[in-house]
């Protein structure tokens, strides 16, 4: 899967959990998760969840502490698939 | 993923844990029965309930509950009911007793909390449904001498109960604490005559009780109980009501 997929993907992932559809509409690489597109931090929990189903990967919750940003998202996916 | 409903007991080779395993059996689950040391009766357990199996690990161990949850994974792909009965004791007077001793005993708490942790990571979460079941203590609501670390575990499980279903809020995962007056099994054997007899005297229903009157009320939980979320149930024989 392309990085272009990837993000994509990624975008179609938290659009659910996004509640600023704002910024979820002008979403970028660097756009940060919790601070604009302000999920609820209660919920990042389901987004890692729905990570794990959709691509097939386990994330340890050391993981989750470096992600800030969507491209974050992407790159830990990536470091995952096989 | 299995289309049978599967519930772990934690701590189920005997005791009140067997008994909750069997109950669960009869209410229709495939039971994954967990033990540390009694894998003799665990292995027997689990050949006479249906589909059931058993599984070790030492819950004070957290690598050994990775590797639980992993084999829980493999093996039914699911865990709908957690029953968390797993308990150590040492009784001793507080002046007396050793730190290890005191780590031993707390062990169990954050035994509990990581597993129970794994098992809403891993399926609860993801499936959307699930119930979680603390045997905890009387004793965690009203003290009692000699059981100052295990007093303090058991009242840490009741508070976990109620912050842990708070948390989950929005979630149809429910979360109780069980928590079990003076029940015969291995556990209560050693007490001695007279501190039995002073134990009677004040349980108005004047027994001990058994482990299956402690299993009924986890299996109706488990399996019946829709509205009741982050209680903690005392079954006593009427010795304390909370
Ligand atoms: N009996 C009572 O009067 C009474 C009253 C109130 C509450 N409770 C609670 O009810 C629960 C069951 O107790 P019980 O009376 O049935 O006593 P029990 O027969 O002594 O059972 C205790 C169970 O906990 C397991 N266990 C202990 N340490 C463990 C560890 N580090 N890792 C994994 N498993 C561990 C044991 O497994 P192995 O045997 O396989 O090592 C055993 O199956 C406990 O939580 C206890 O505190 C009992």
């Amino acid at each position: 899967m392309s990085k272009e997929e990837l993000f994509a993907k990624v975008v179609e992932i938290l659009t659910p959990y996004a509640k600023n559809r704002a910024a979820l509409a002008a979403v970028t690489p660097e756009t940060h998760i919790l601070d604009e597109l302000e999920v609820n931090s209660a919920r990042l929990v389901d987004v890692v969840l729905a990570f794990e189903d959709q691509f097939d990967i386990e994330i340890a919750d050391e993981d989750v502490d470096a992600v800030e940003t969507v491209a974050d998202c992407v790159a830990l996916i990536q470091q995952k698939l096989p | 993923m299995s289309d049978r409903k599967l519930a772990l007991v934690t701590g189920a080779g005997k005791g009140i844990g067997a008994a909750c395993a069997r109950a669960l059996a009869d209410a229709g689950f495939r039971v994954a029965v967990h033990y540390r040391s009694s894998a003799g009766a665990a292995e027997e357990l689990a050949a006479k309930l249906p589909d059931a199996f058993a599984l070790r690990a030492d819950l004070a161990v957290p690598a050994e509950i990775d590797a639980l949850v992993a084999e829980l994974k493999e093996r039914a792909g699911r865990v709908d009911v957690l029953v968390n009965n797993a308990g150590f004791n040492v009784n001793g007077l507080t002046a007396a007793m050793k730190l290890e001793q005191y780590d031993a005993v707390a062990a169990m708490a954050r035994g509990t909390w990581y597993l129970t942790k794994l098992v809403l990571r891993r399926f609860m979460l993801r499936q959307e449904a699930g119930r979680i079941v603390n045997i905890t203590s009387v004793v965690g609501s009203t003290g009692n001498p000699g059981q100052v670390p295990y007093t303090m575990v058991k009242a840490a499980l009741d508070a976990f109960t109620k912050s842990l279903a708070q948390e989950l809020a929005g979630r149809p995962i429910l979360v109780n604490s069980v928590a079990p007056g003076f029940i015969d099994t291995d556990m209560t054997e050693e007490l001695p005559e007279a501190v039995r007899e002073a134990l009677l005297a004040r349980i108005p229903l004047r027994r001990m009780g058994t482990p299956e009157e402690v299993a009924e009320v986890v299996a109706w939980l488990a399996s019946s109980a829709r509205y009741v979320h982050g209680s903690v149930i005392h079954v006593n024989g009427g010795l304390y009501g909370g």
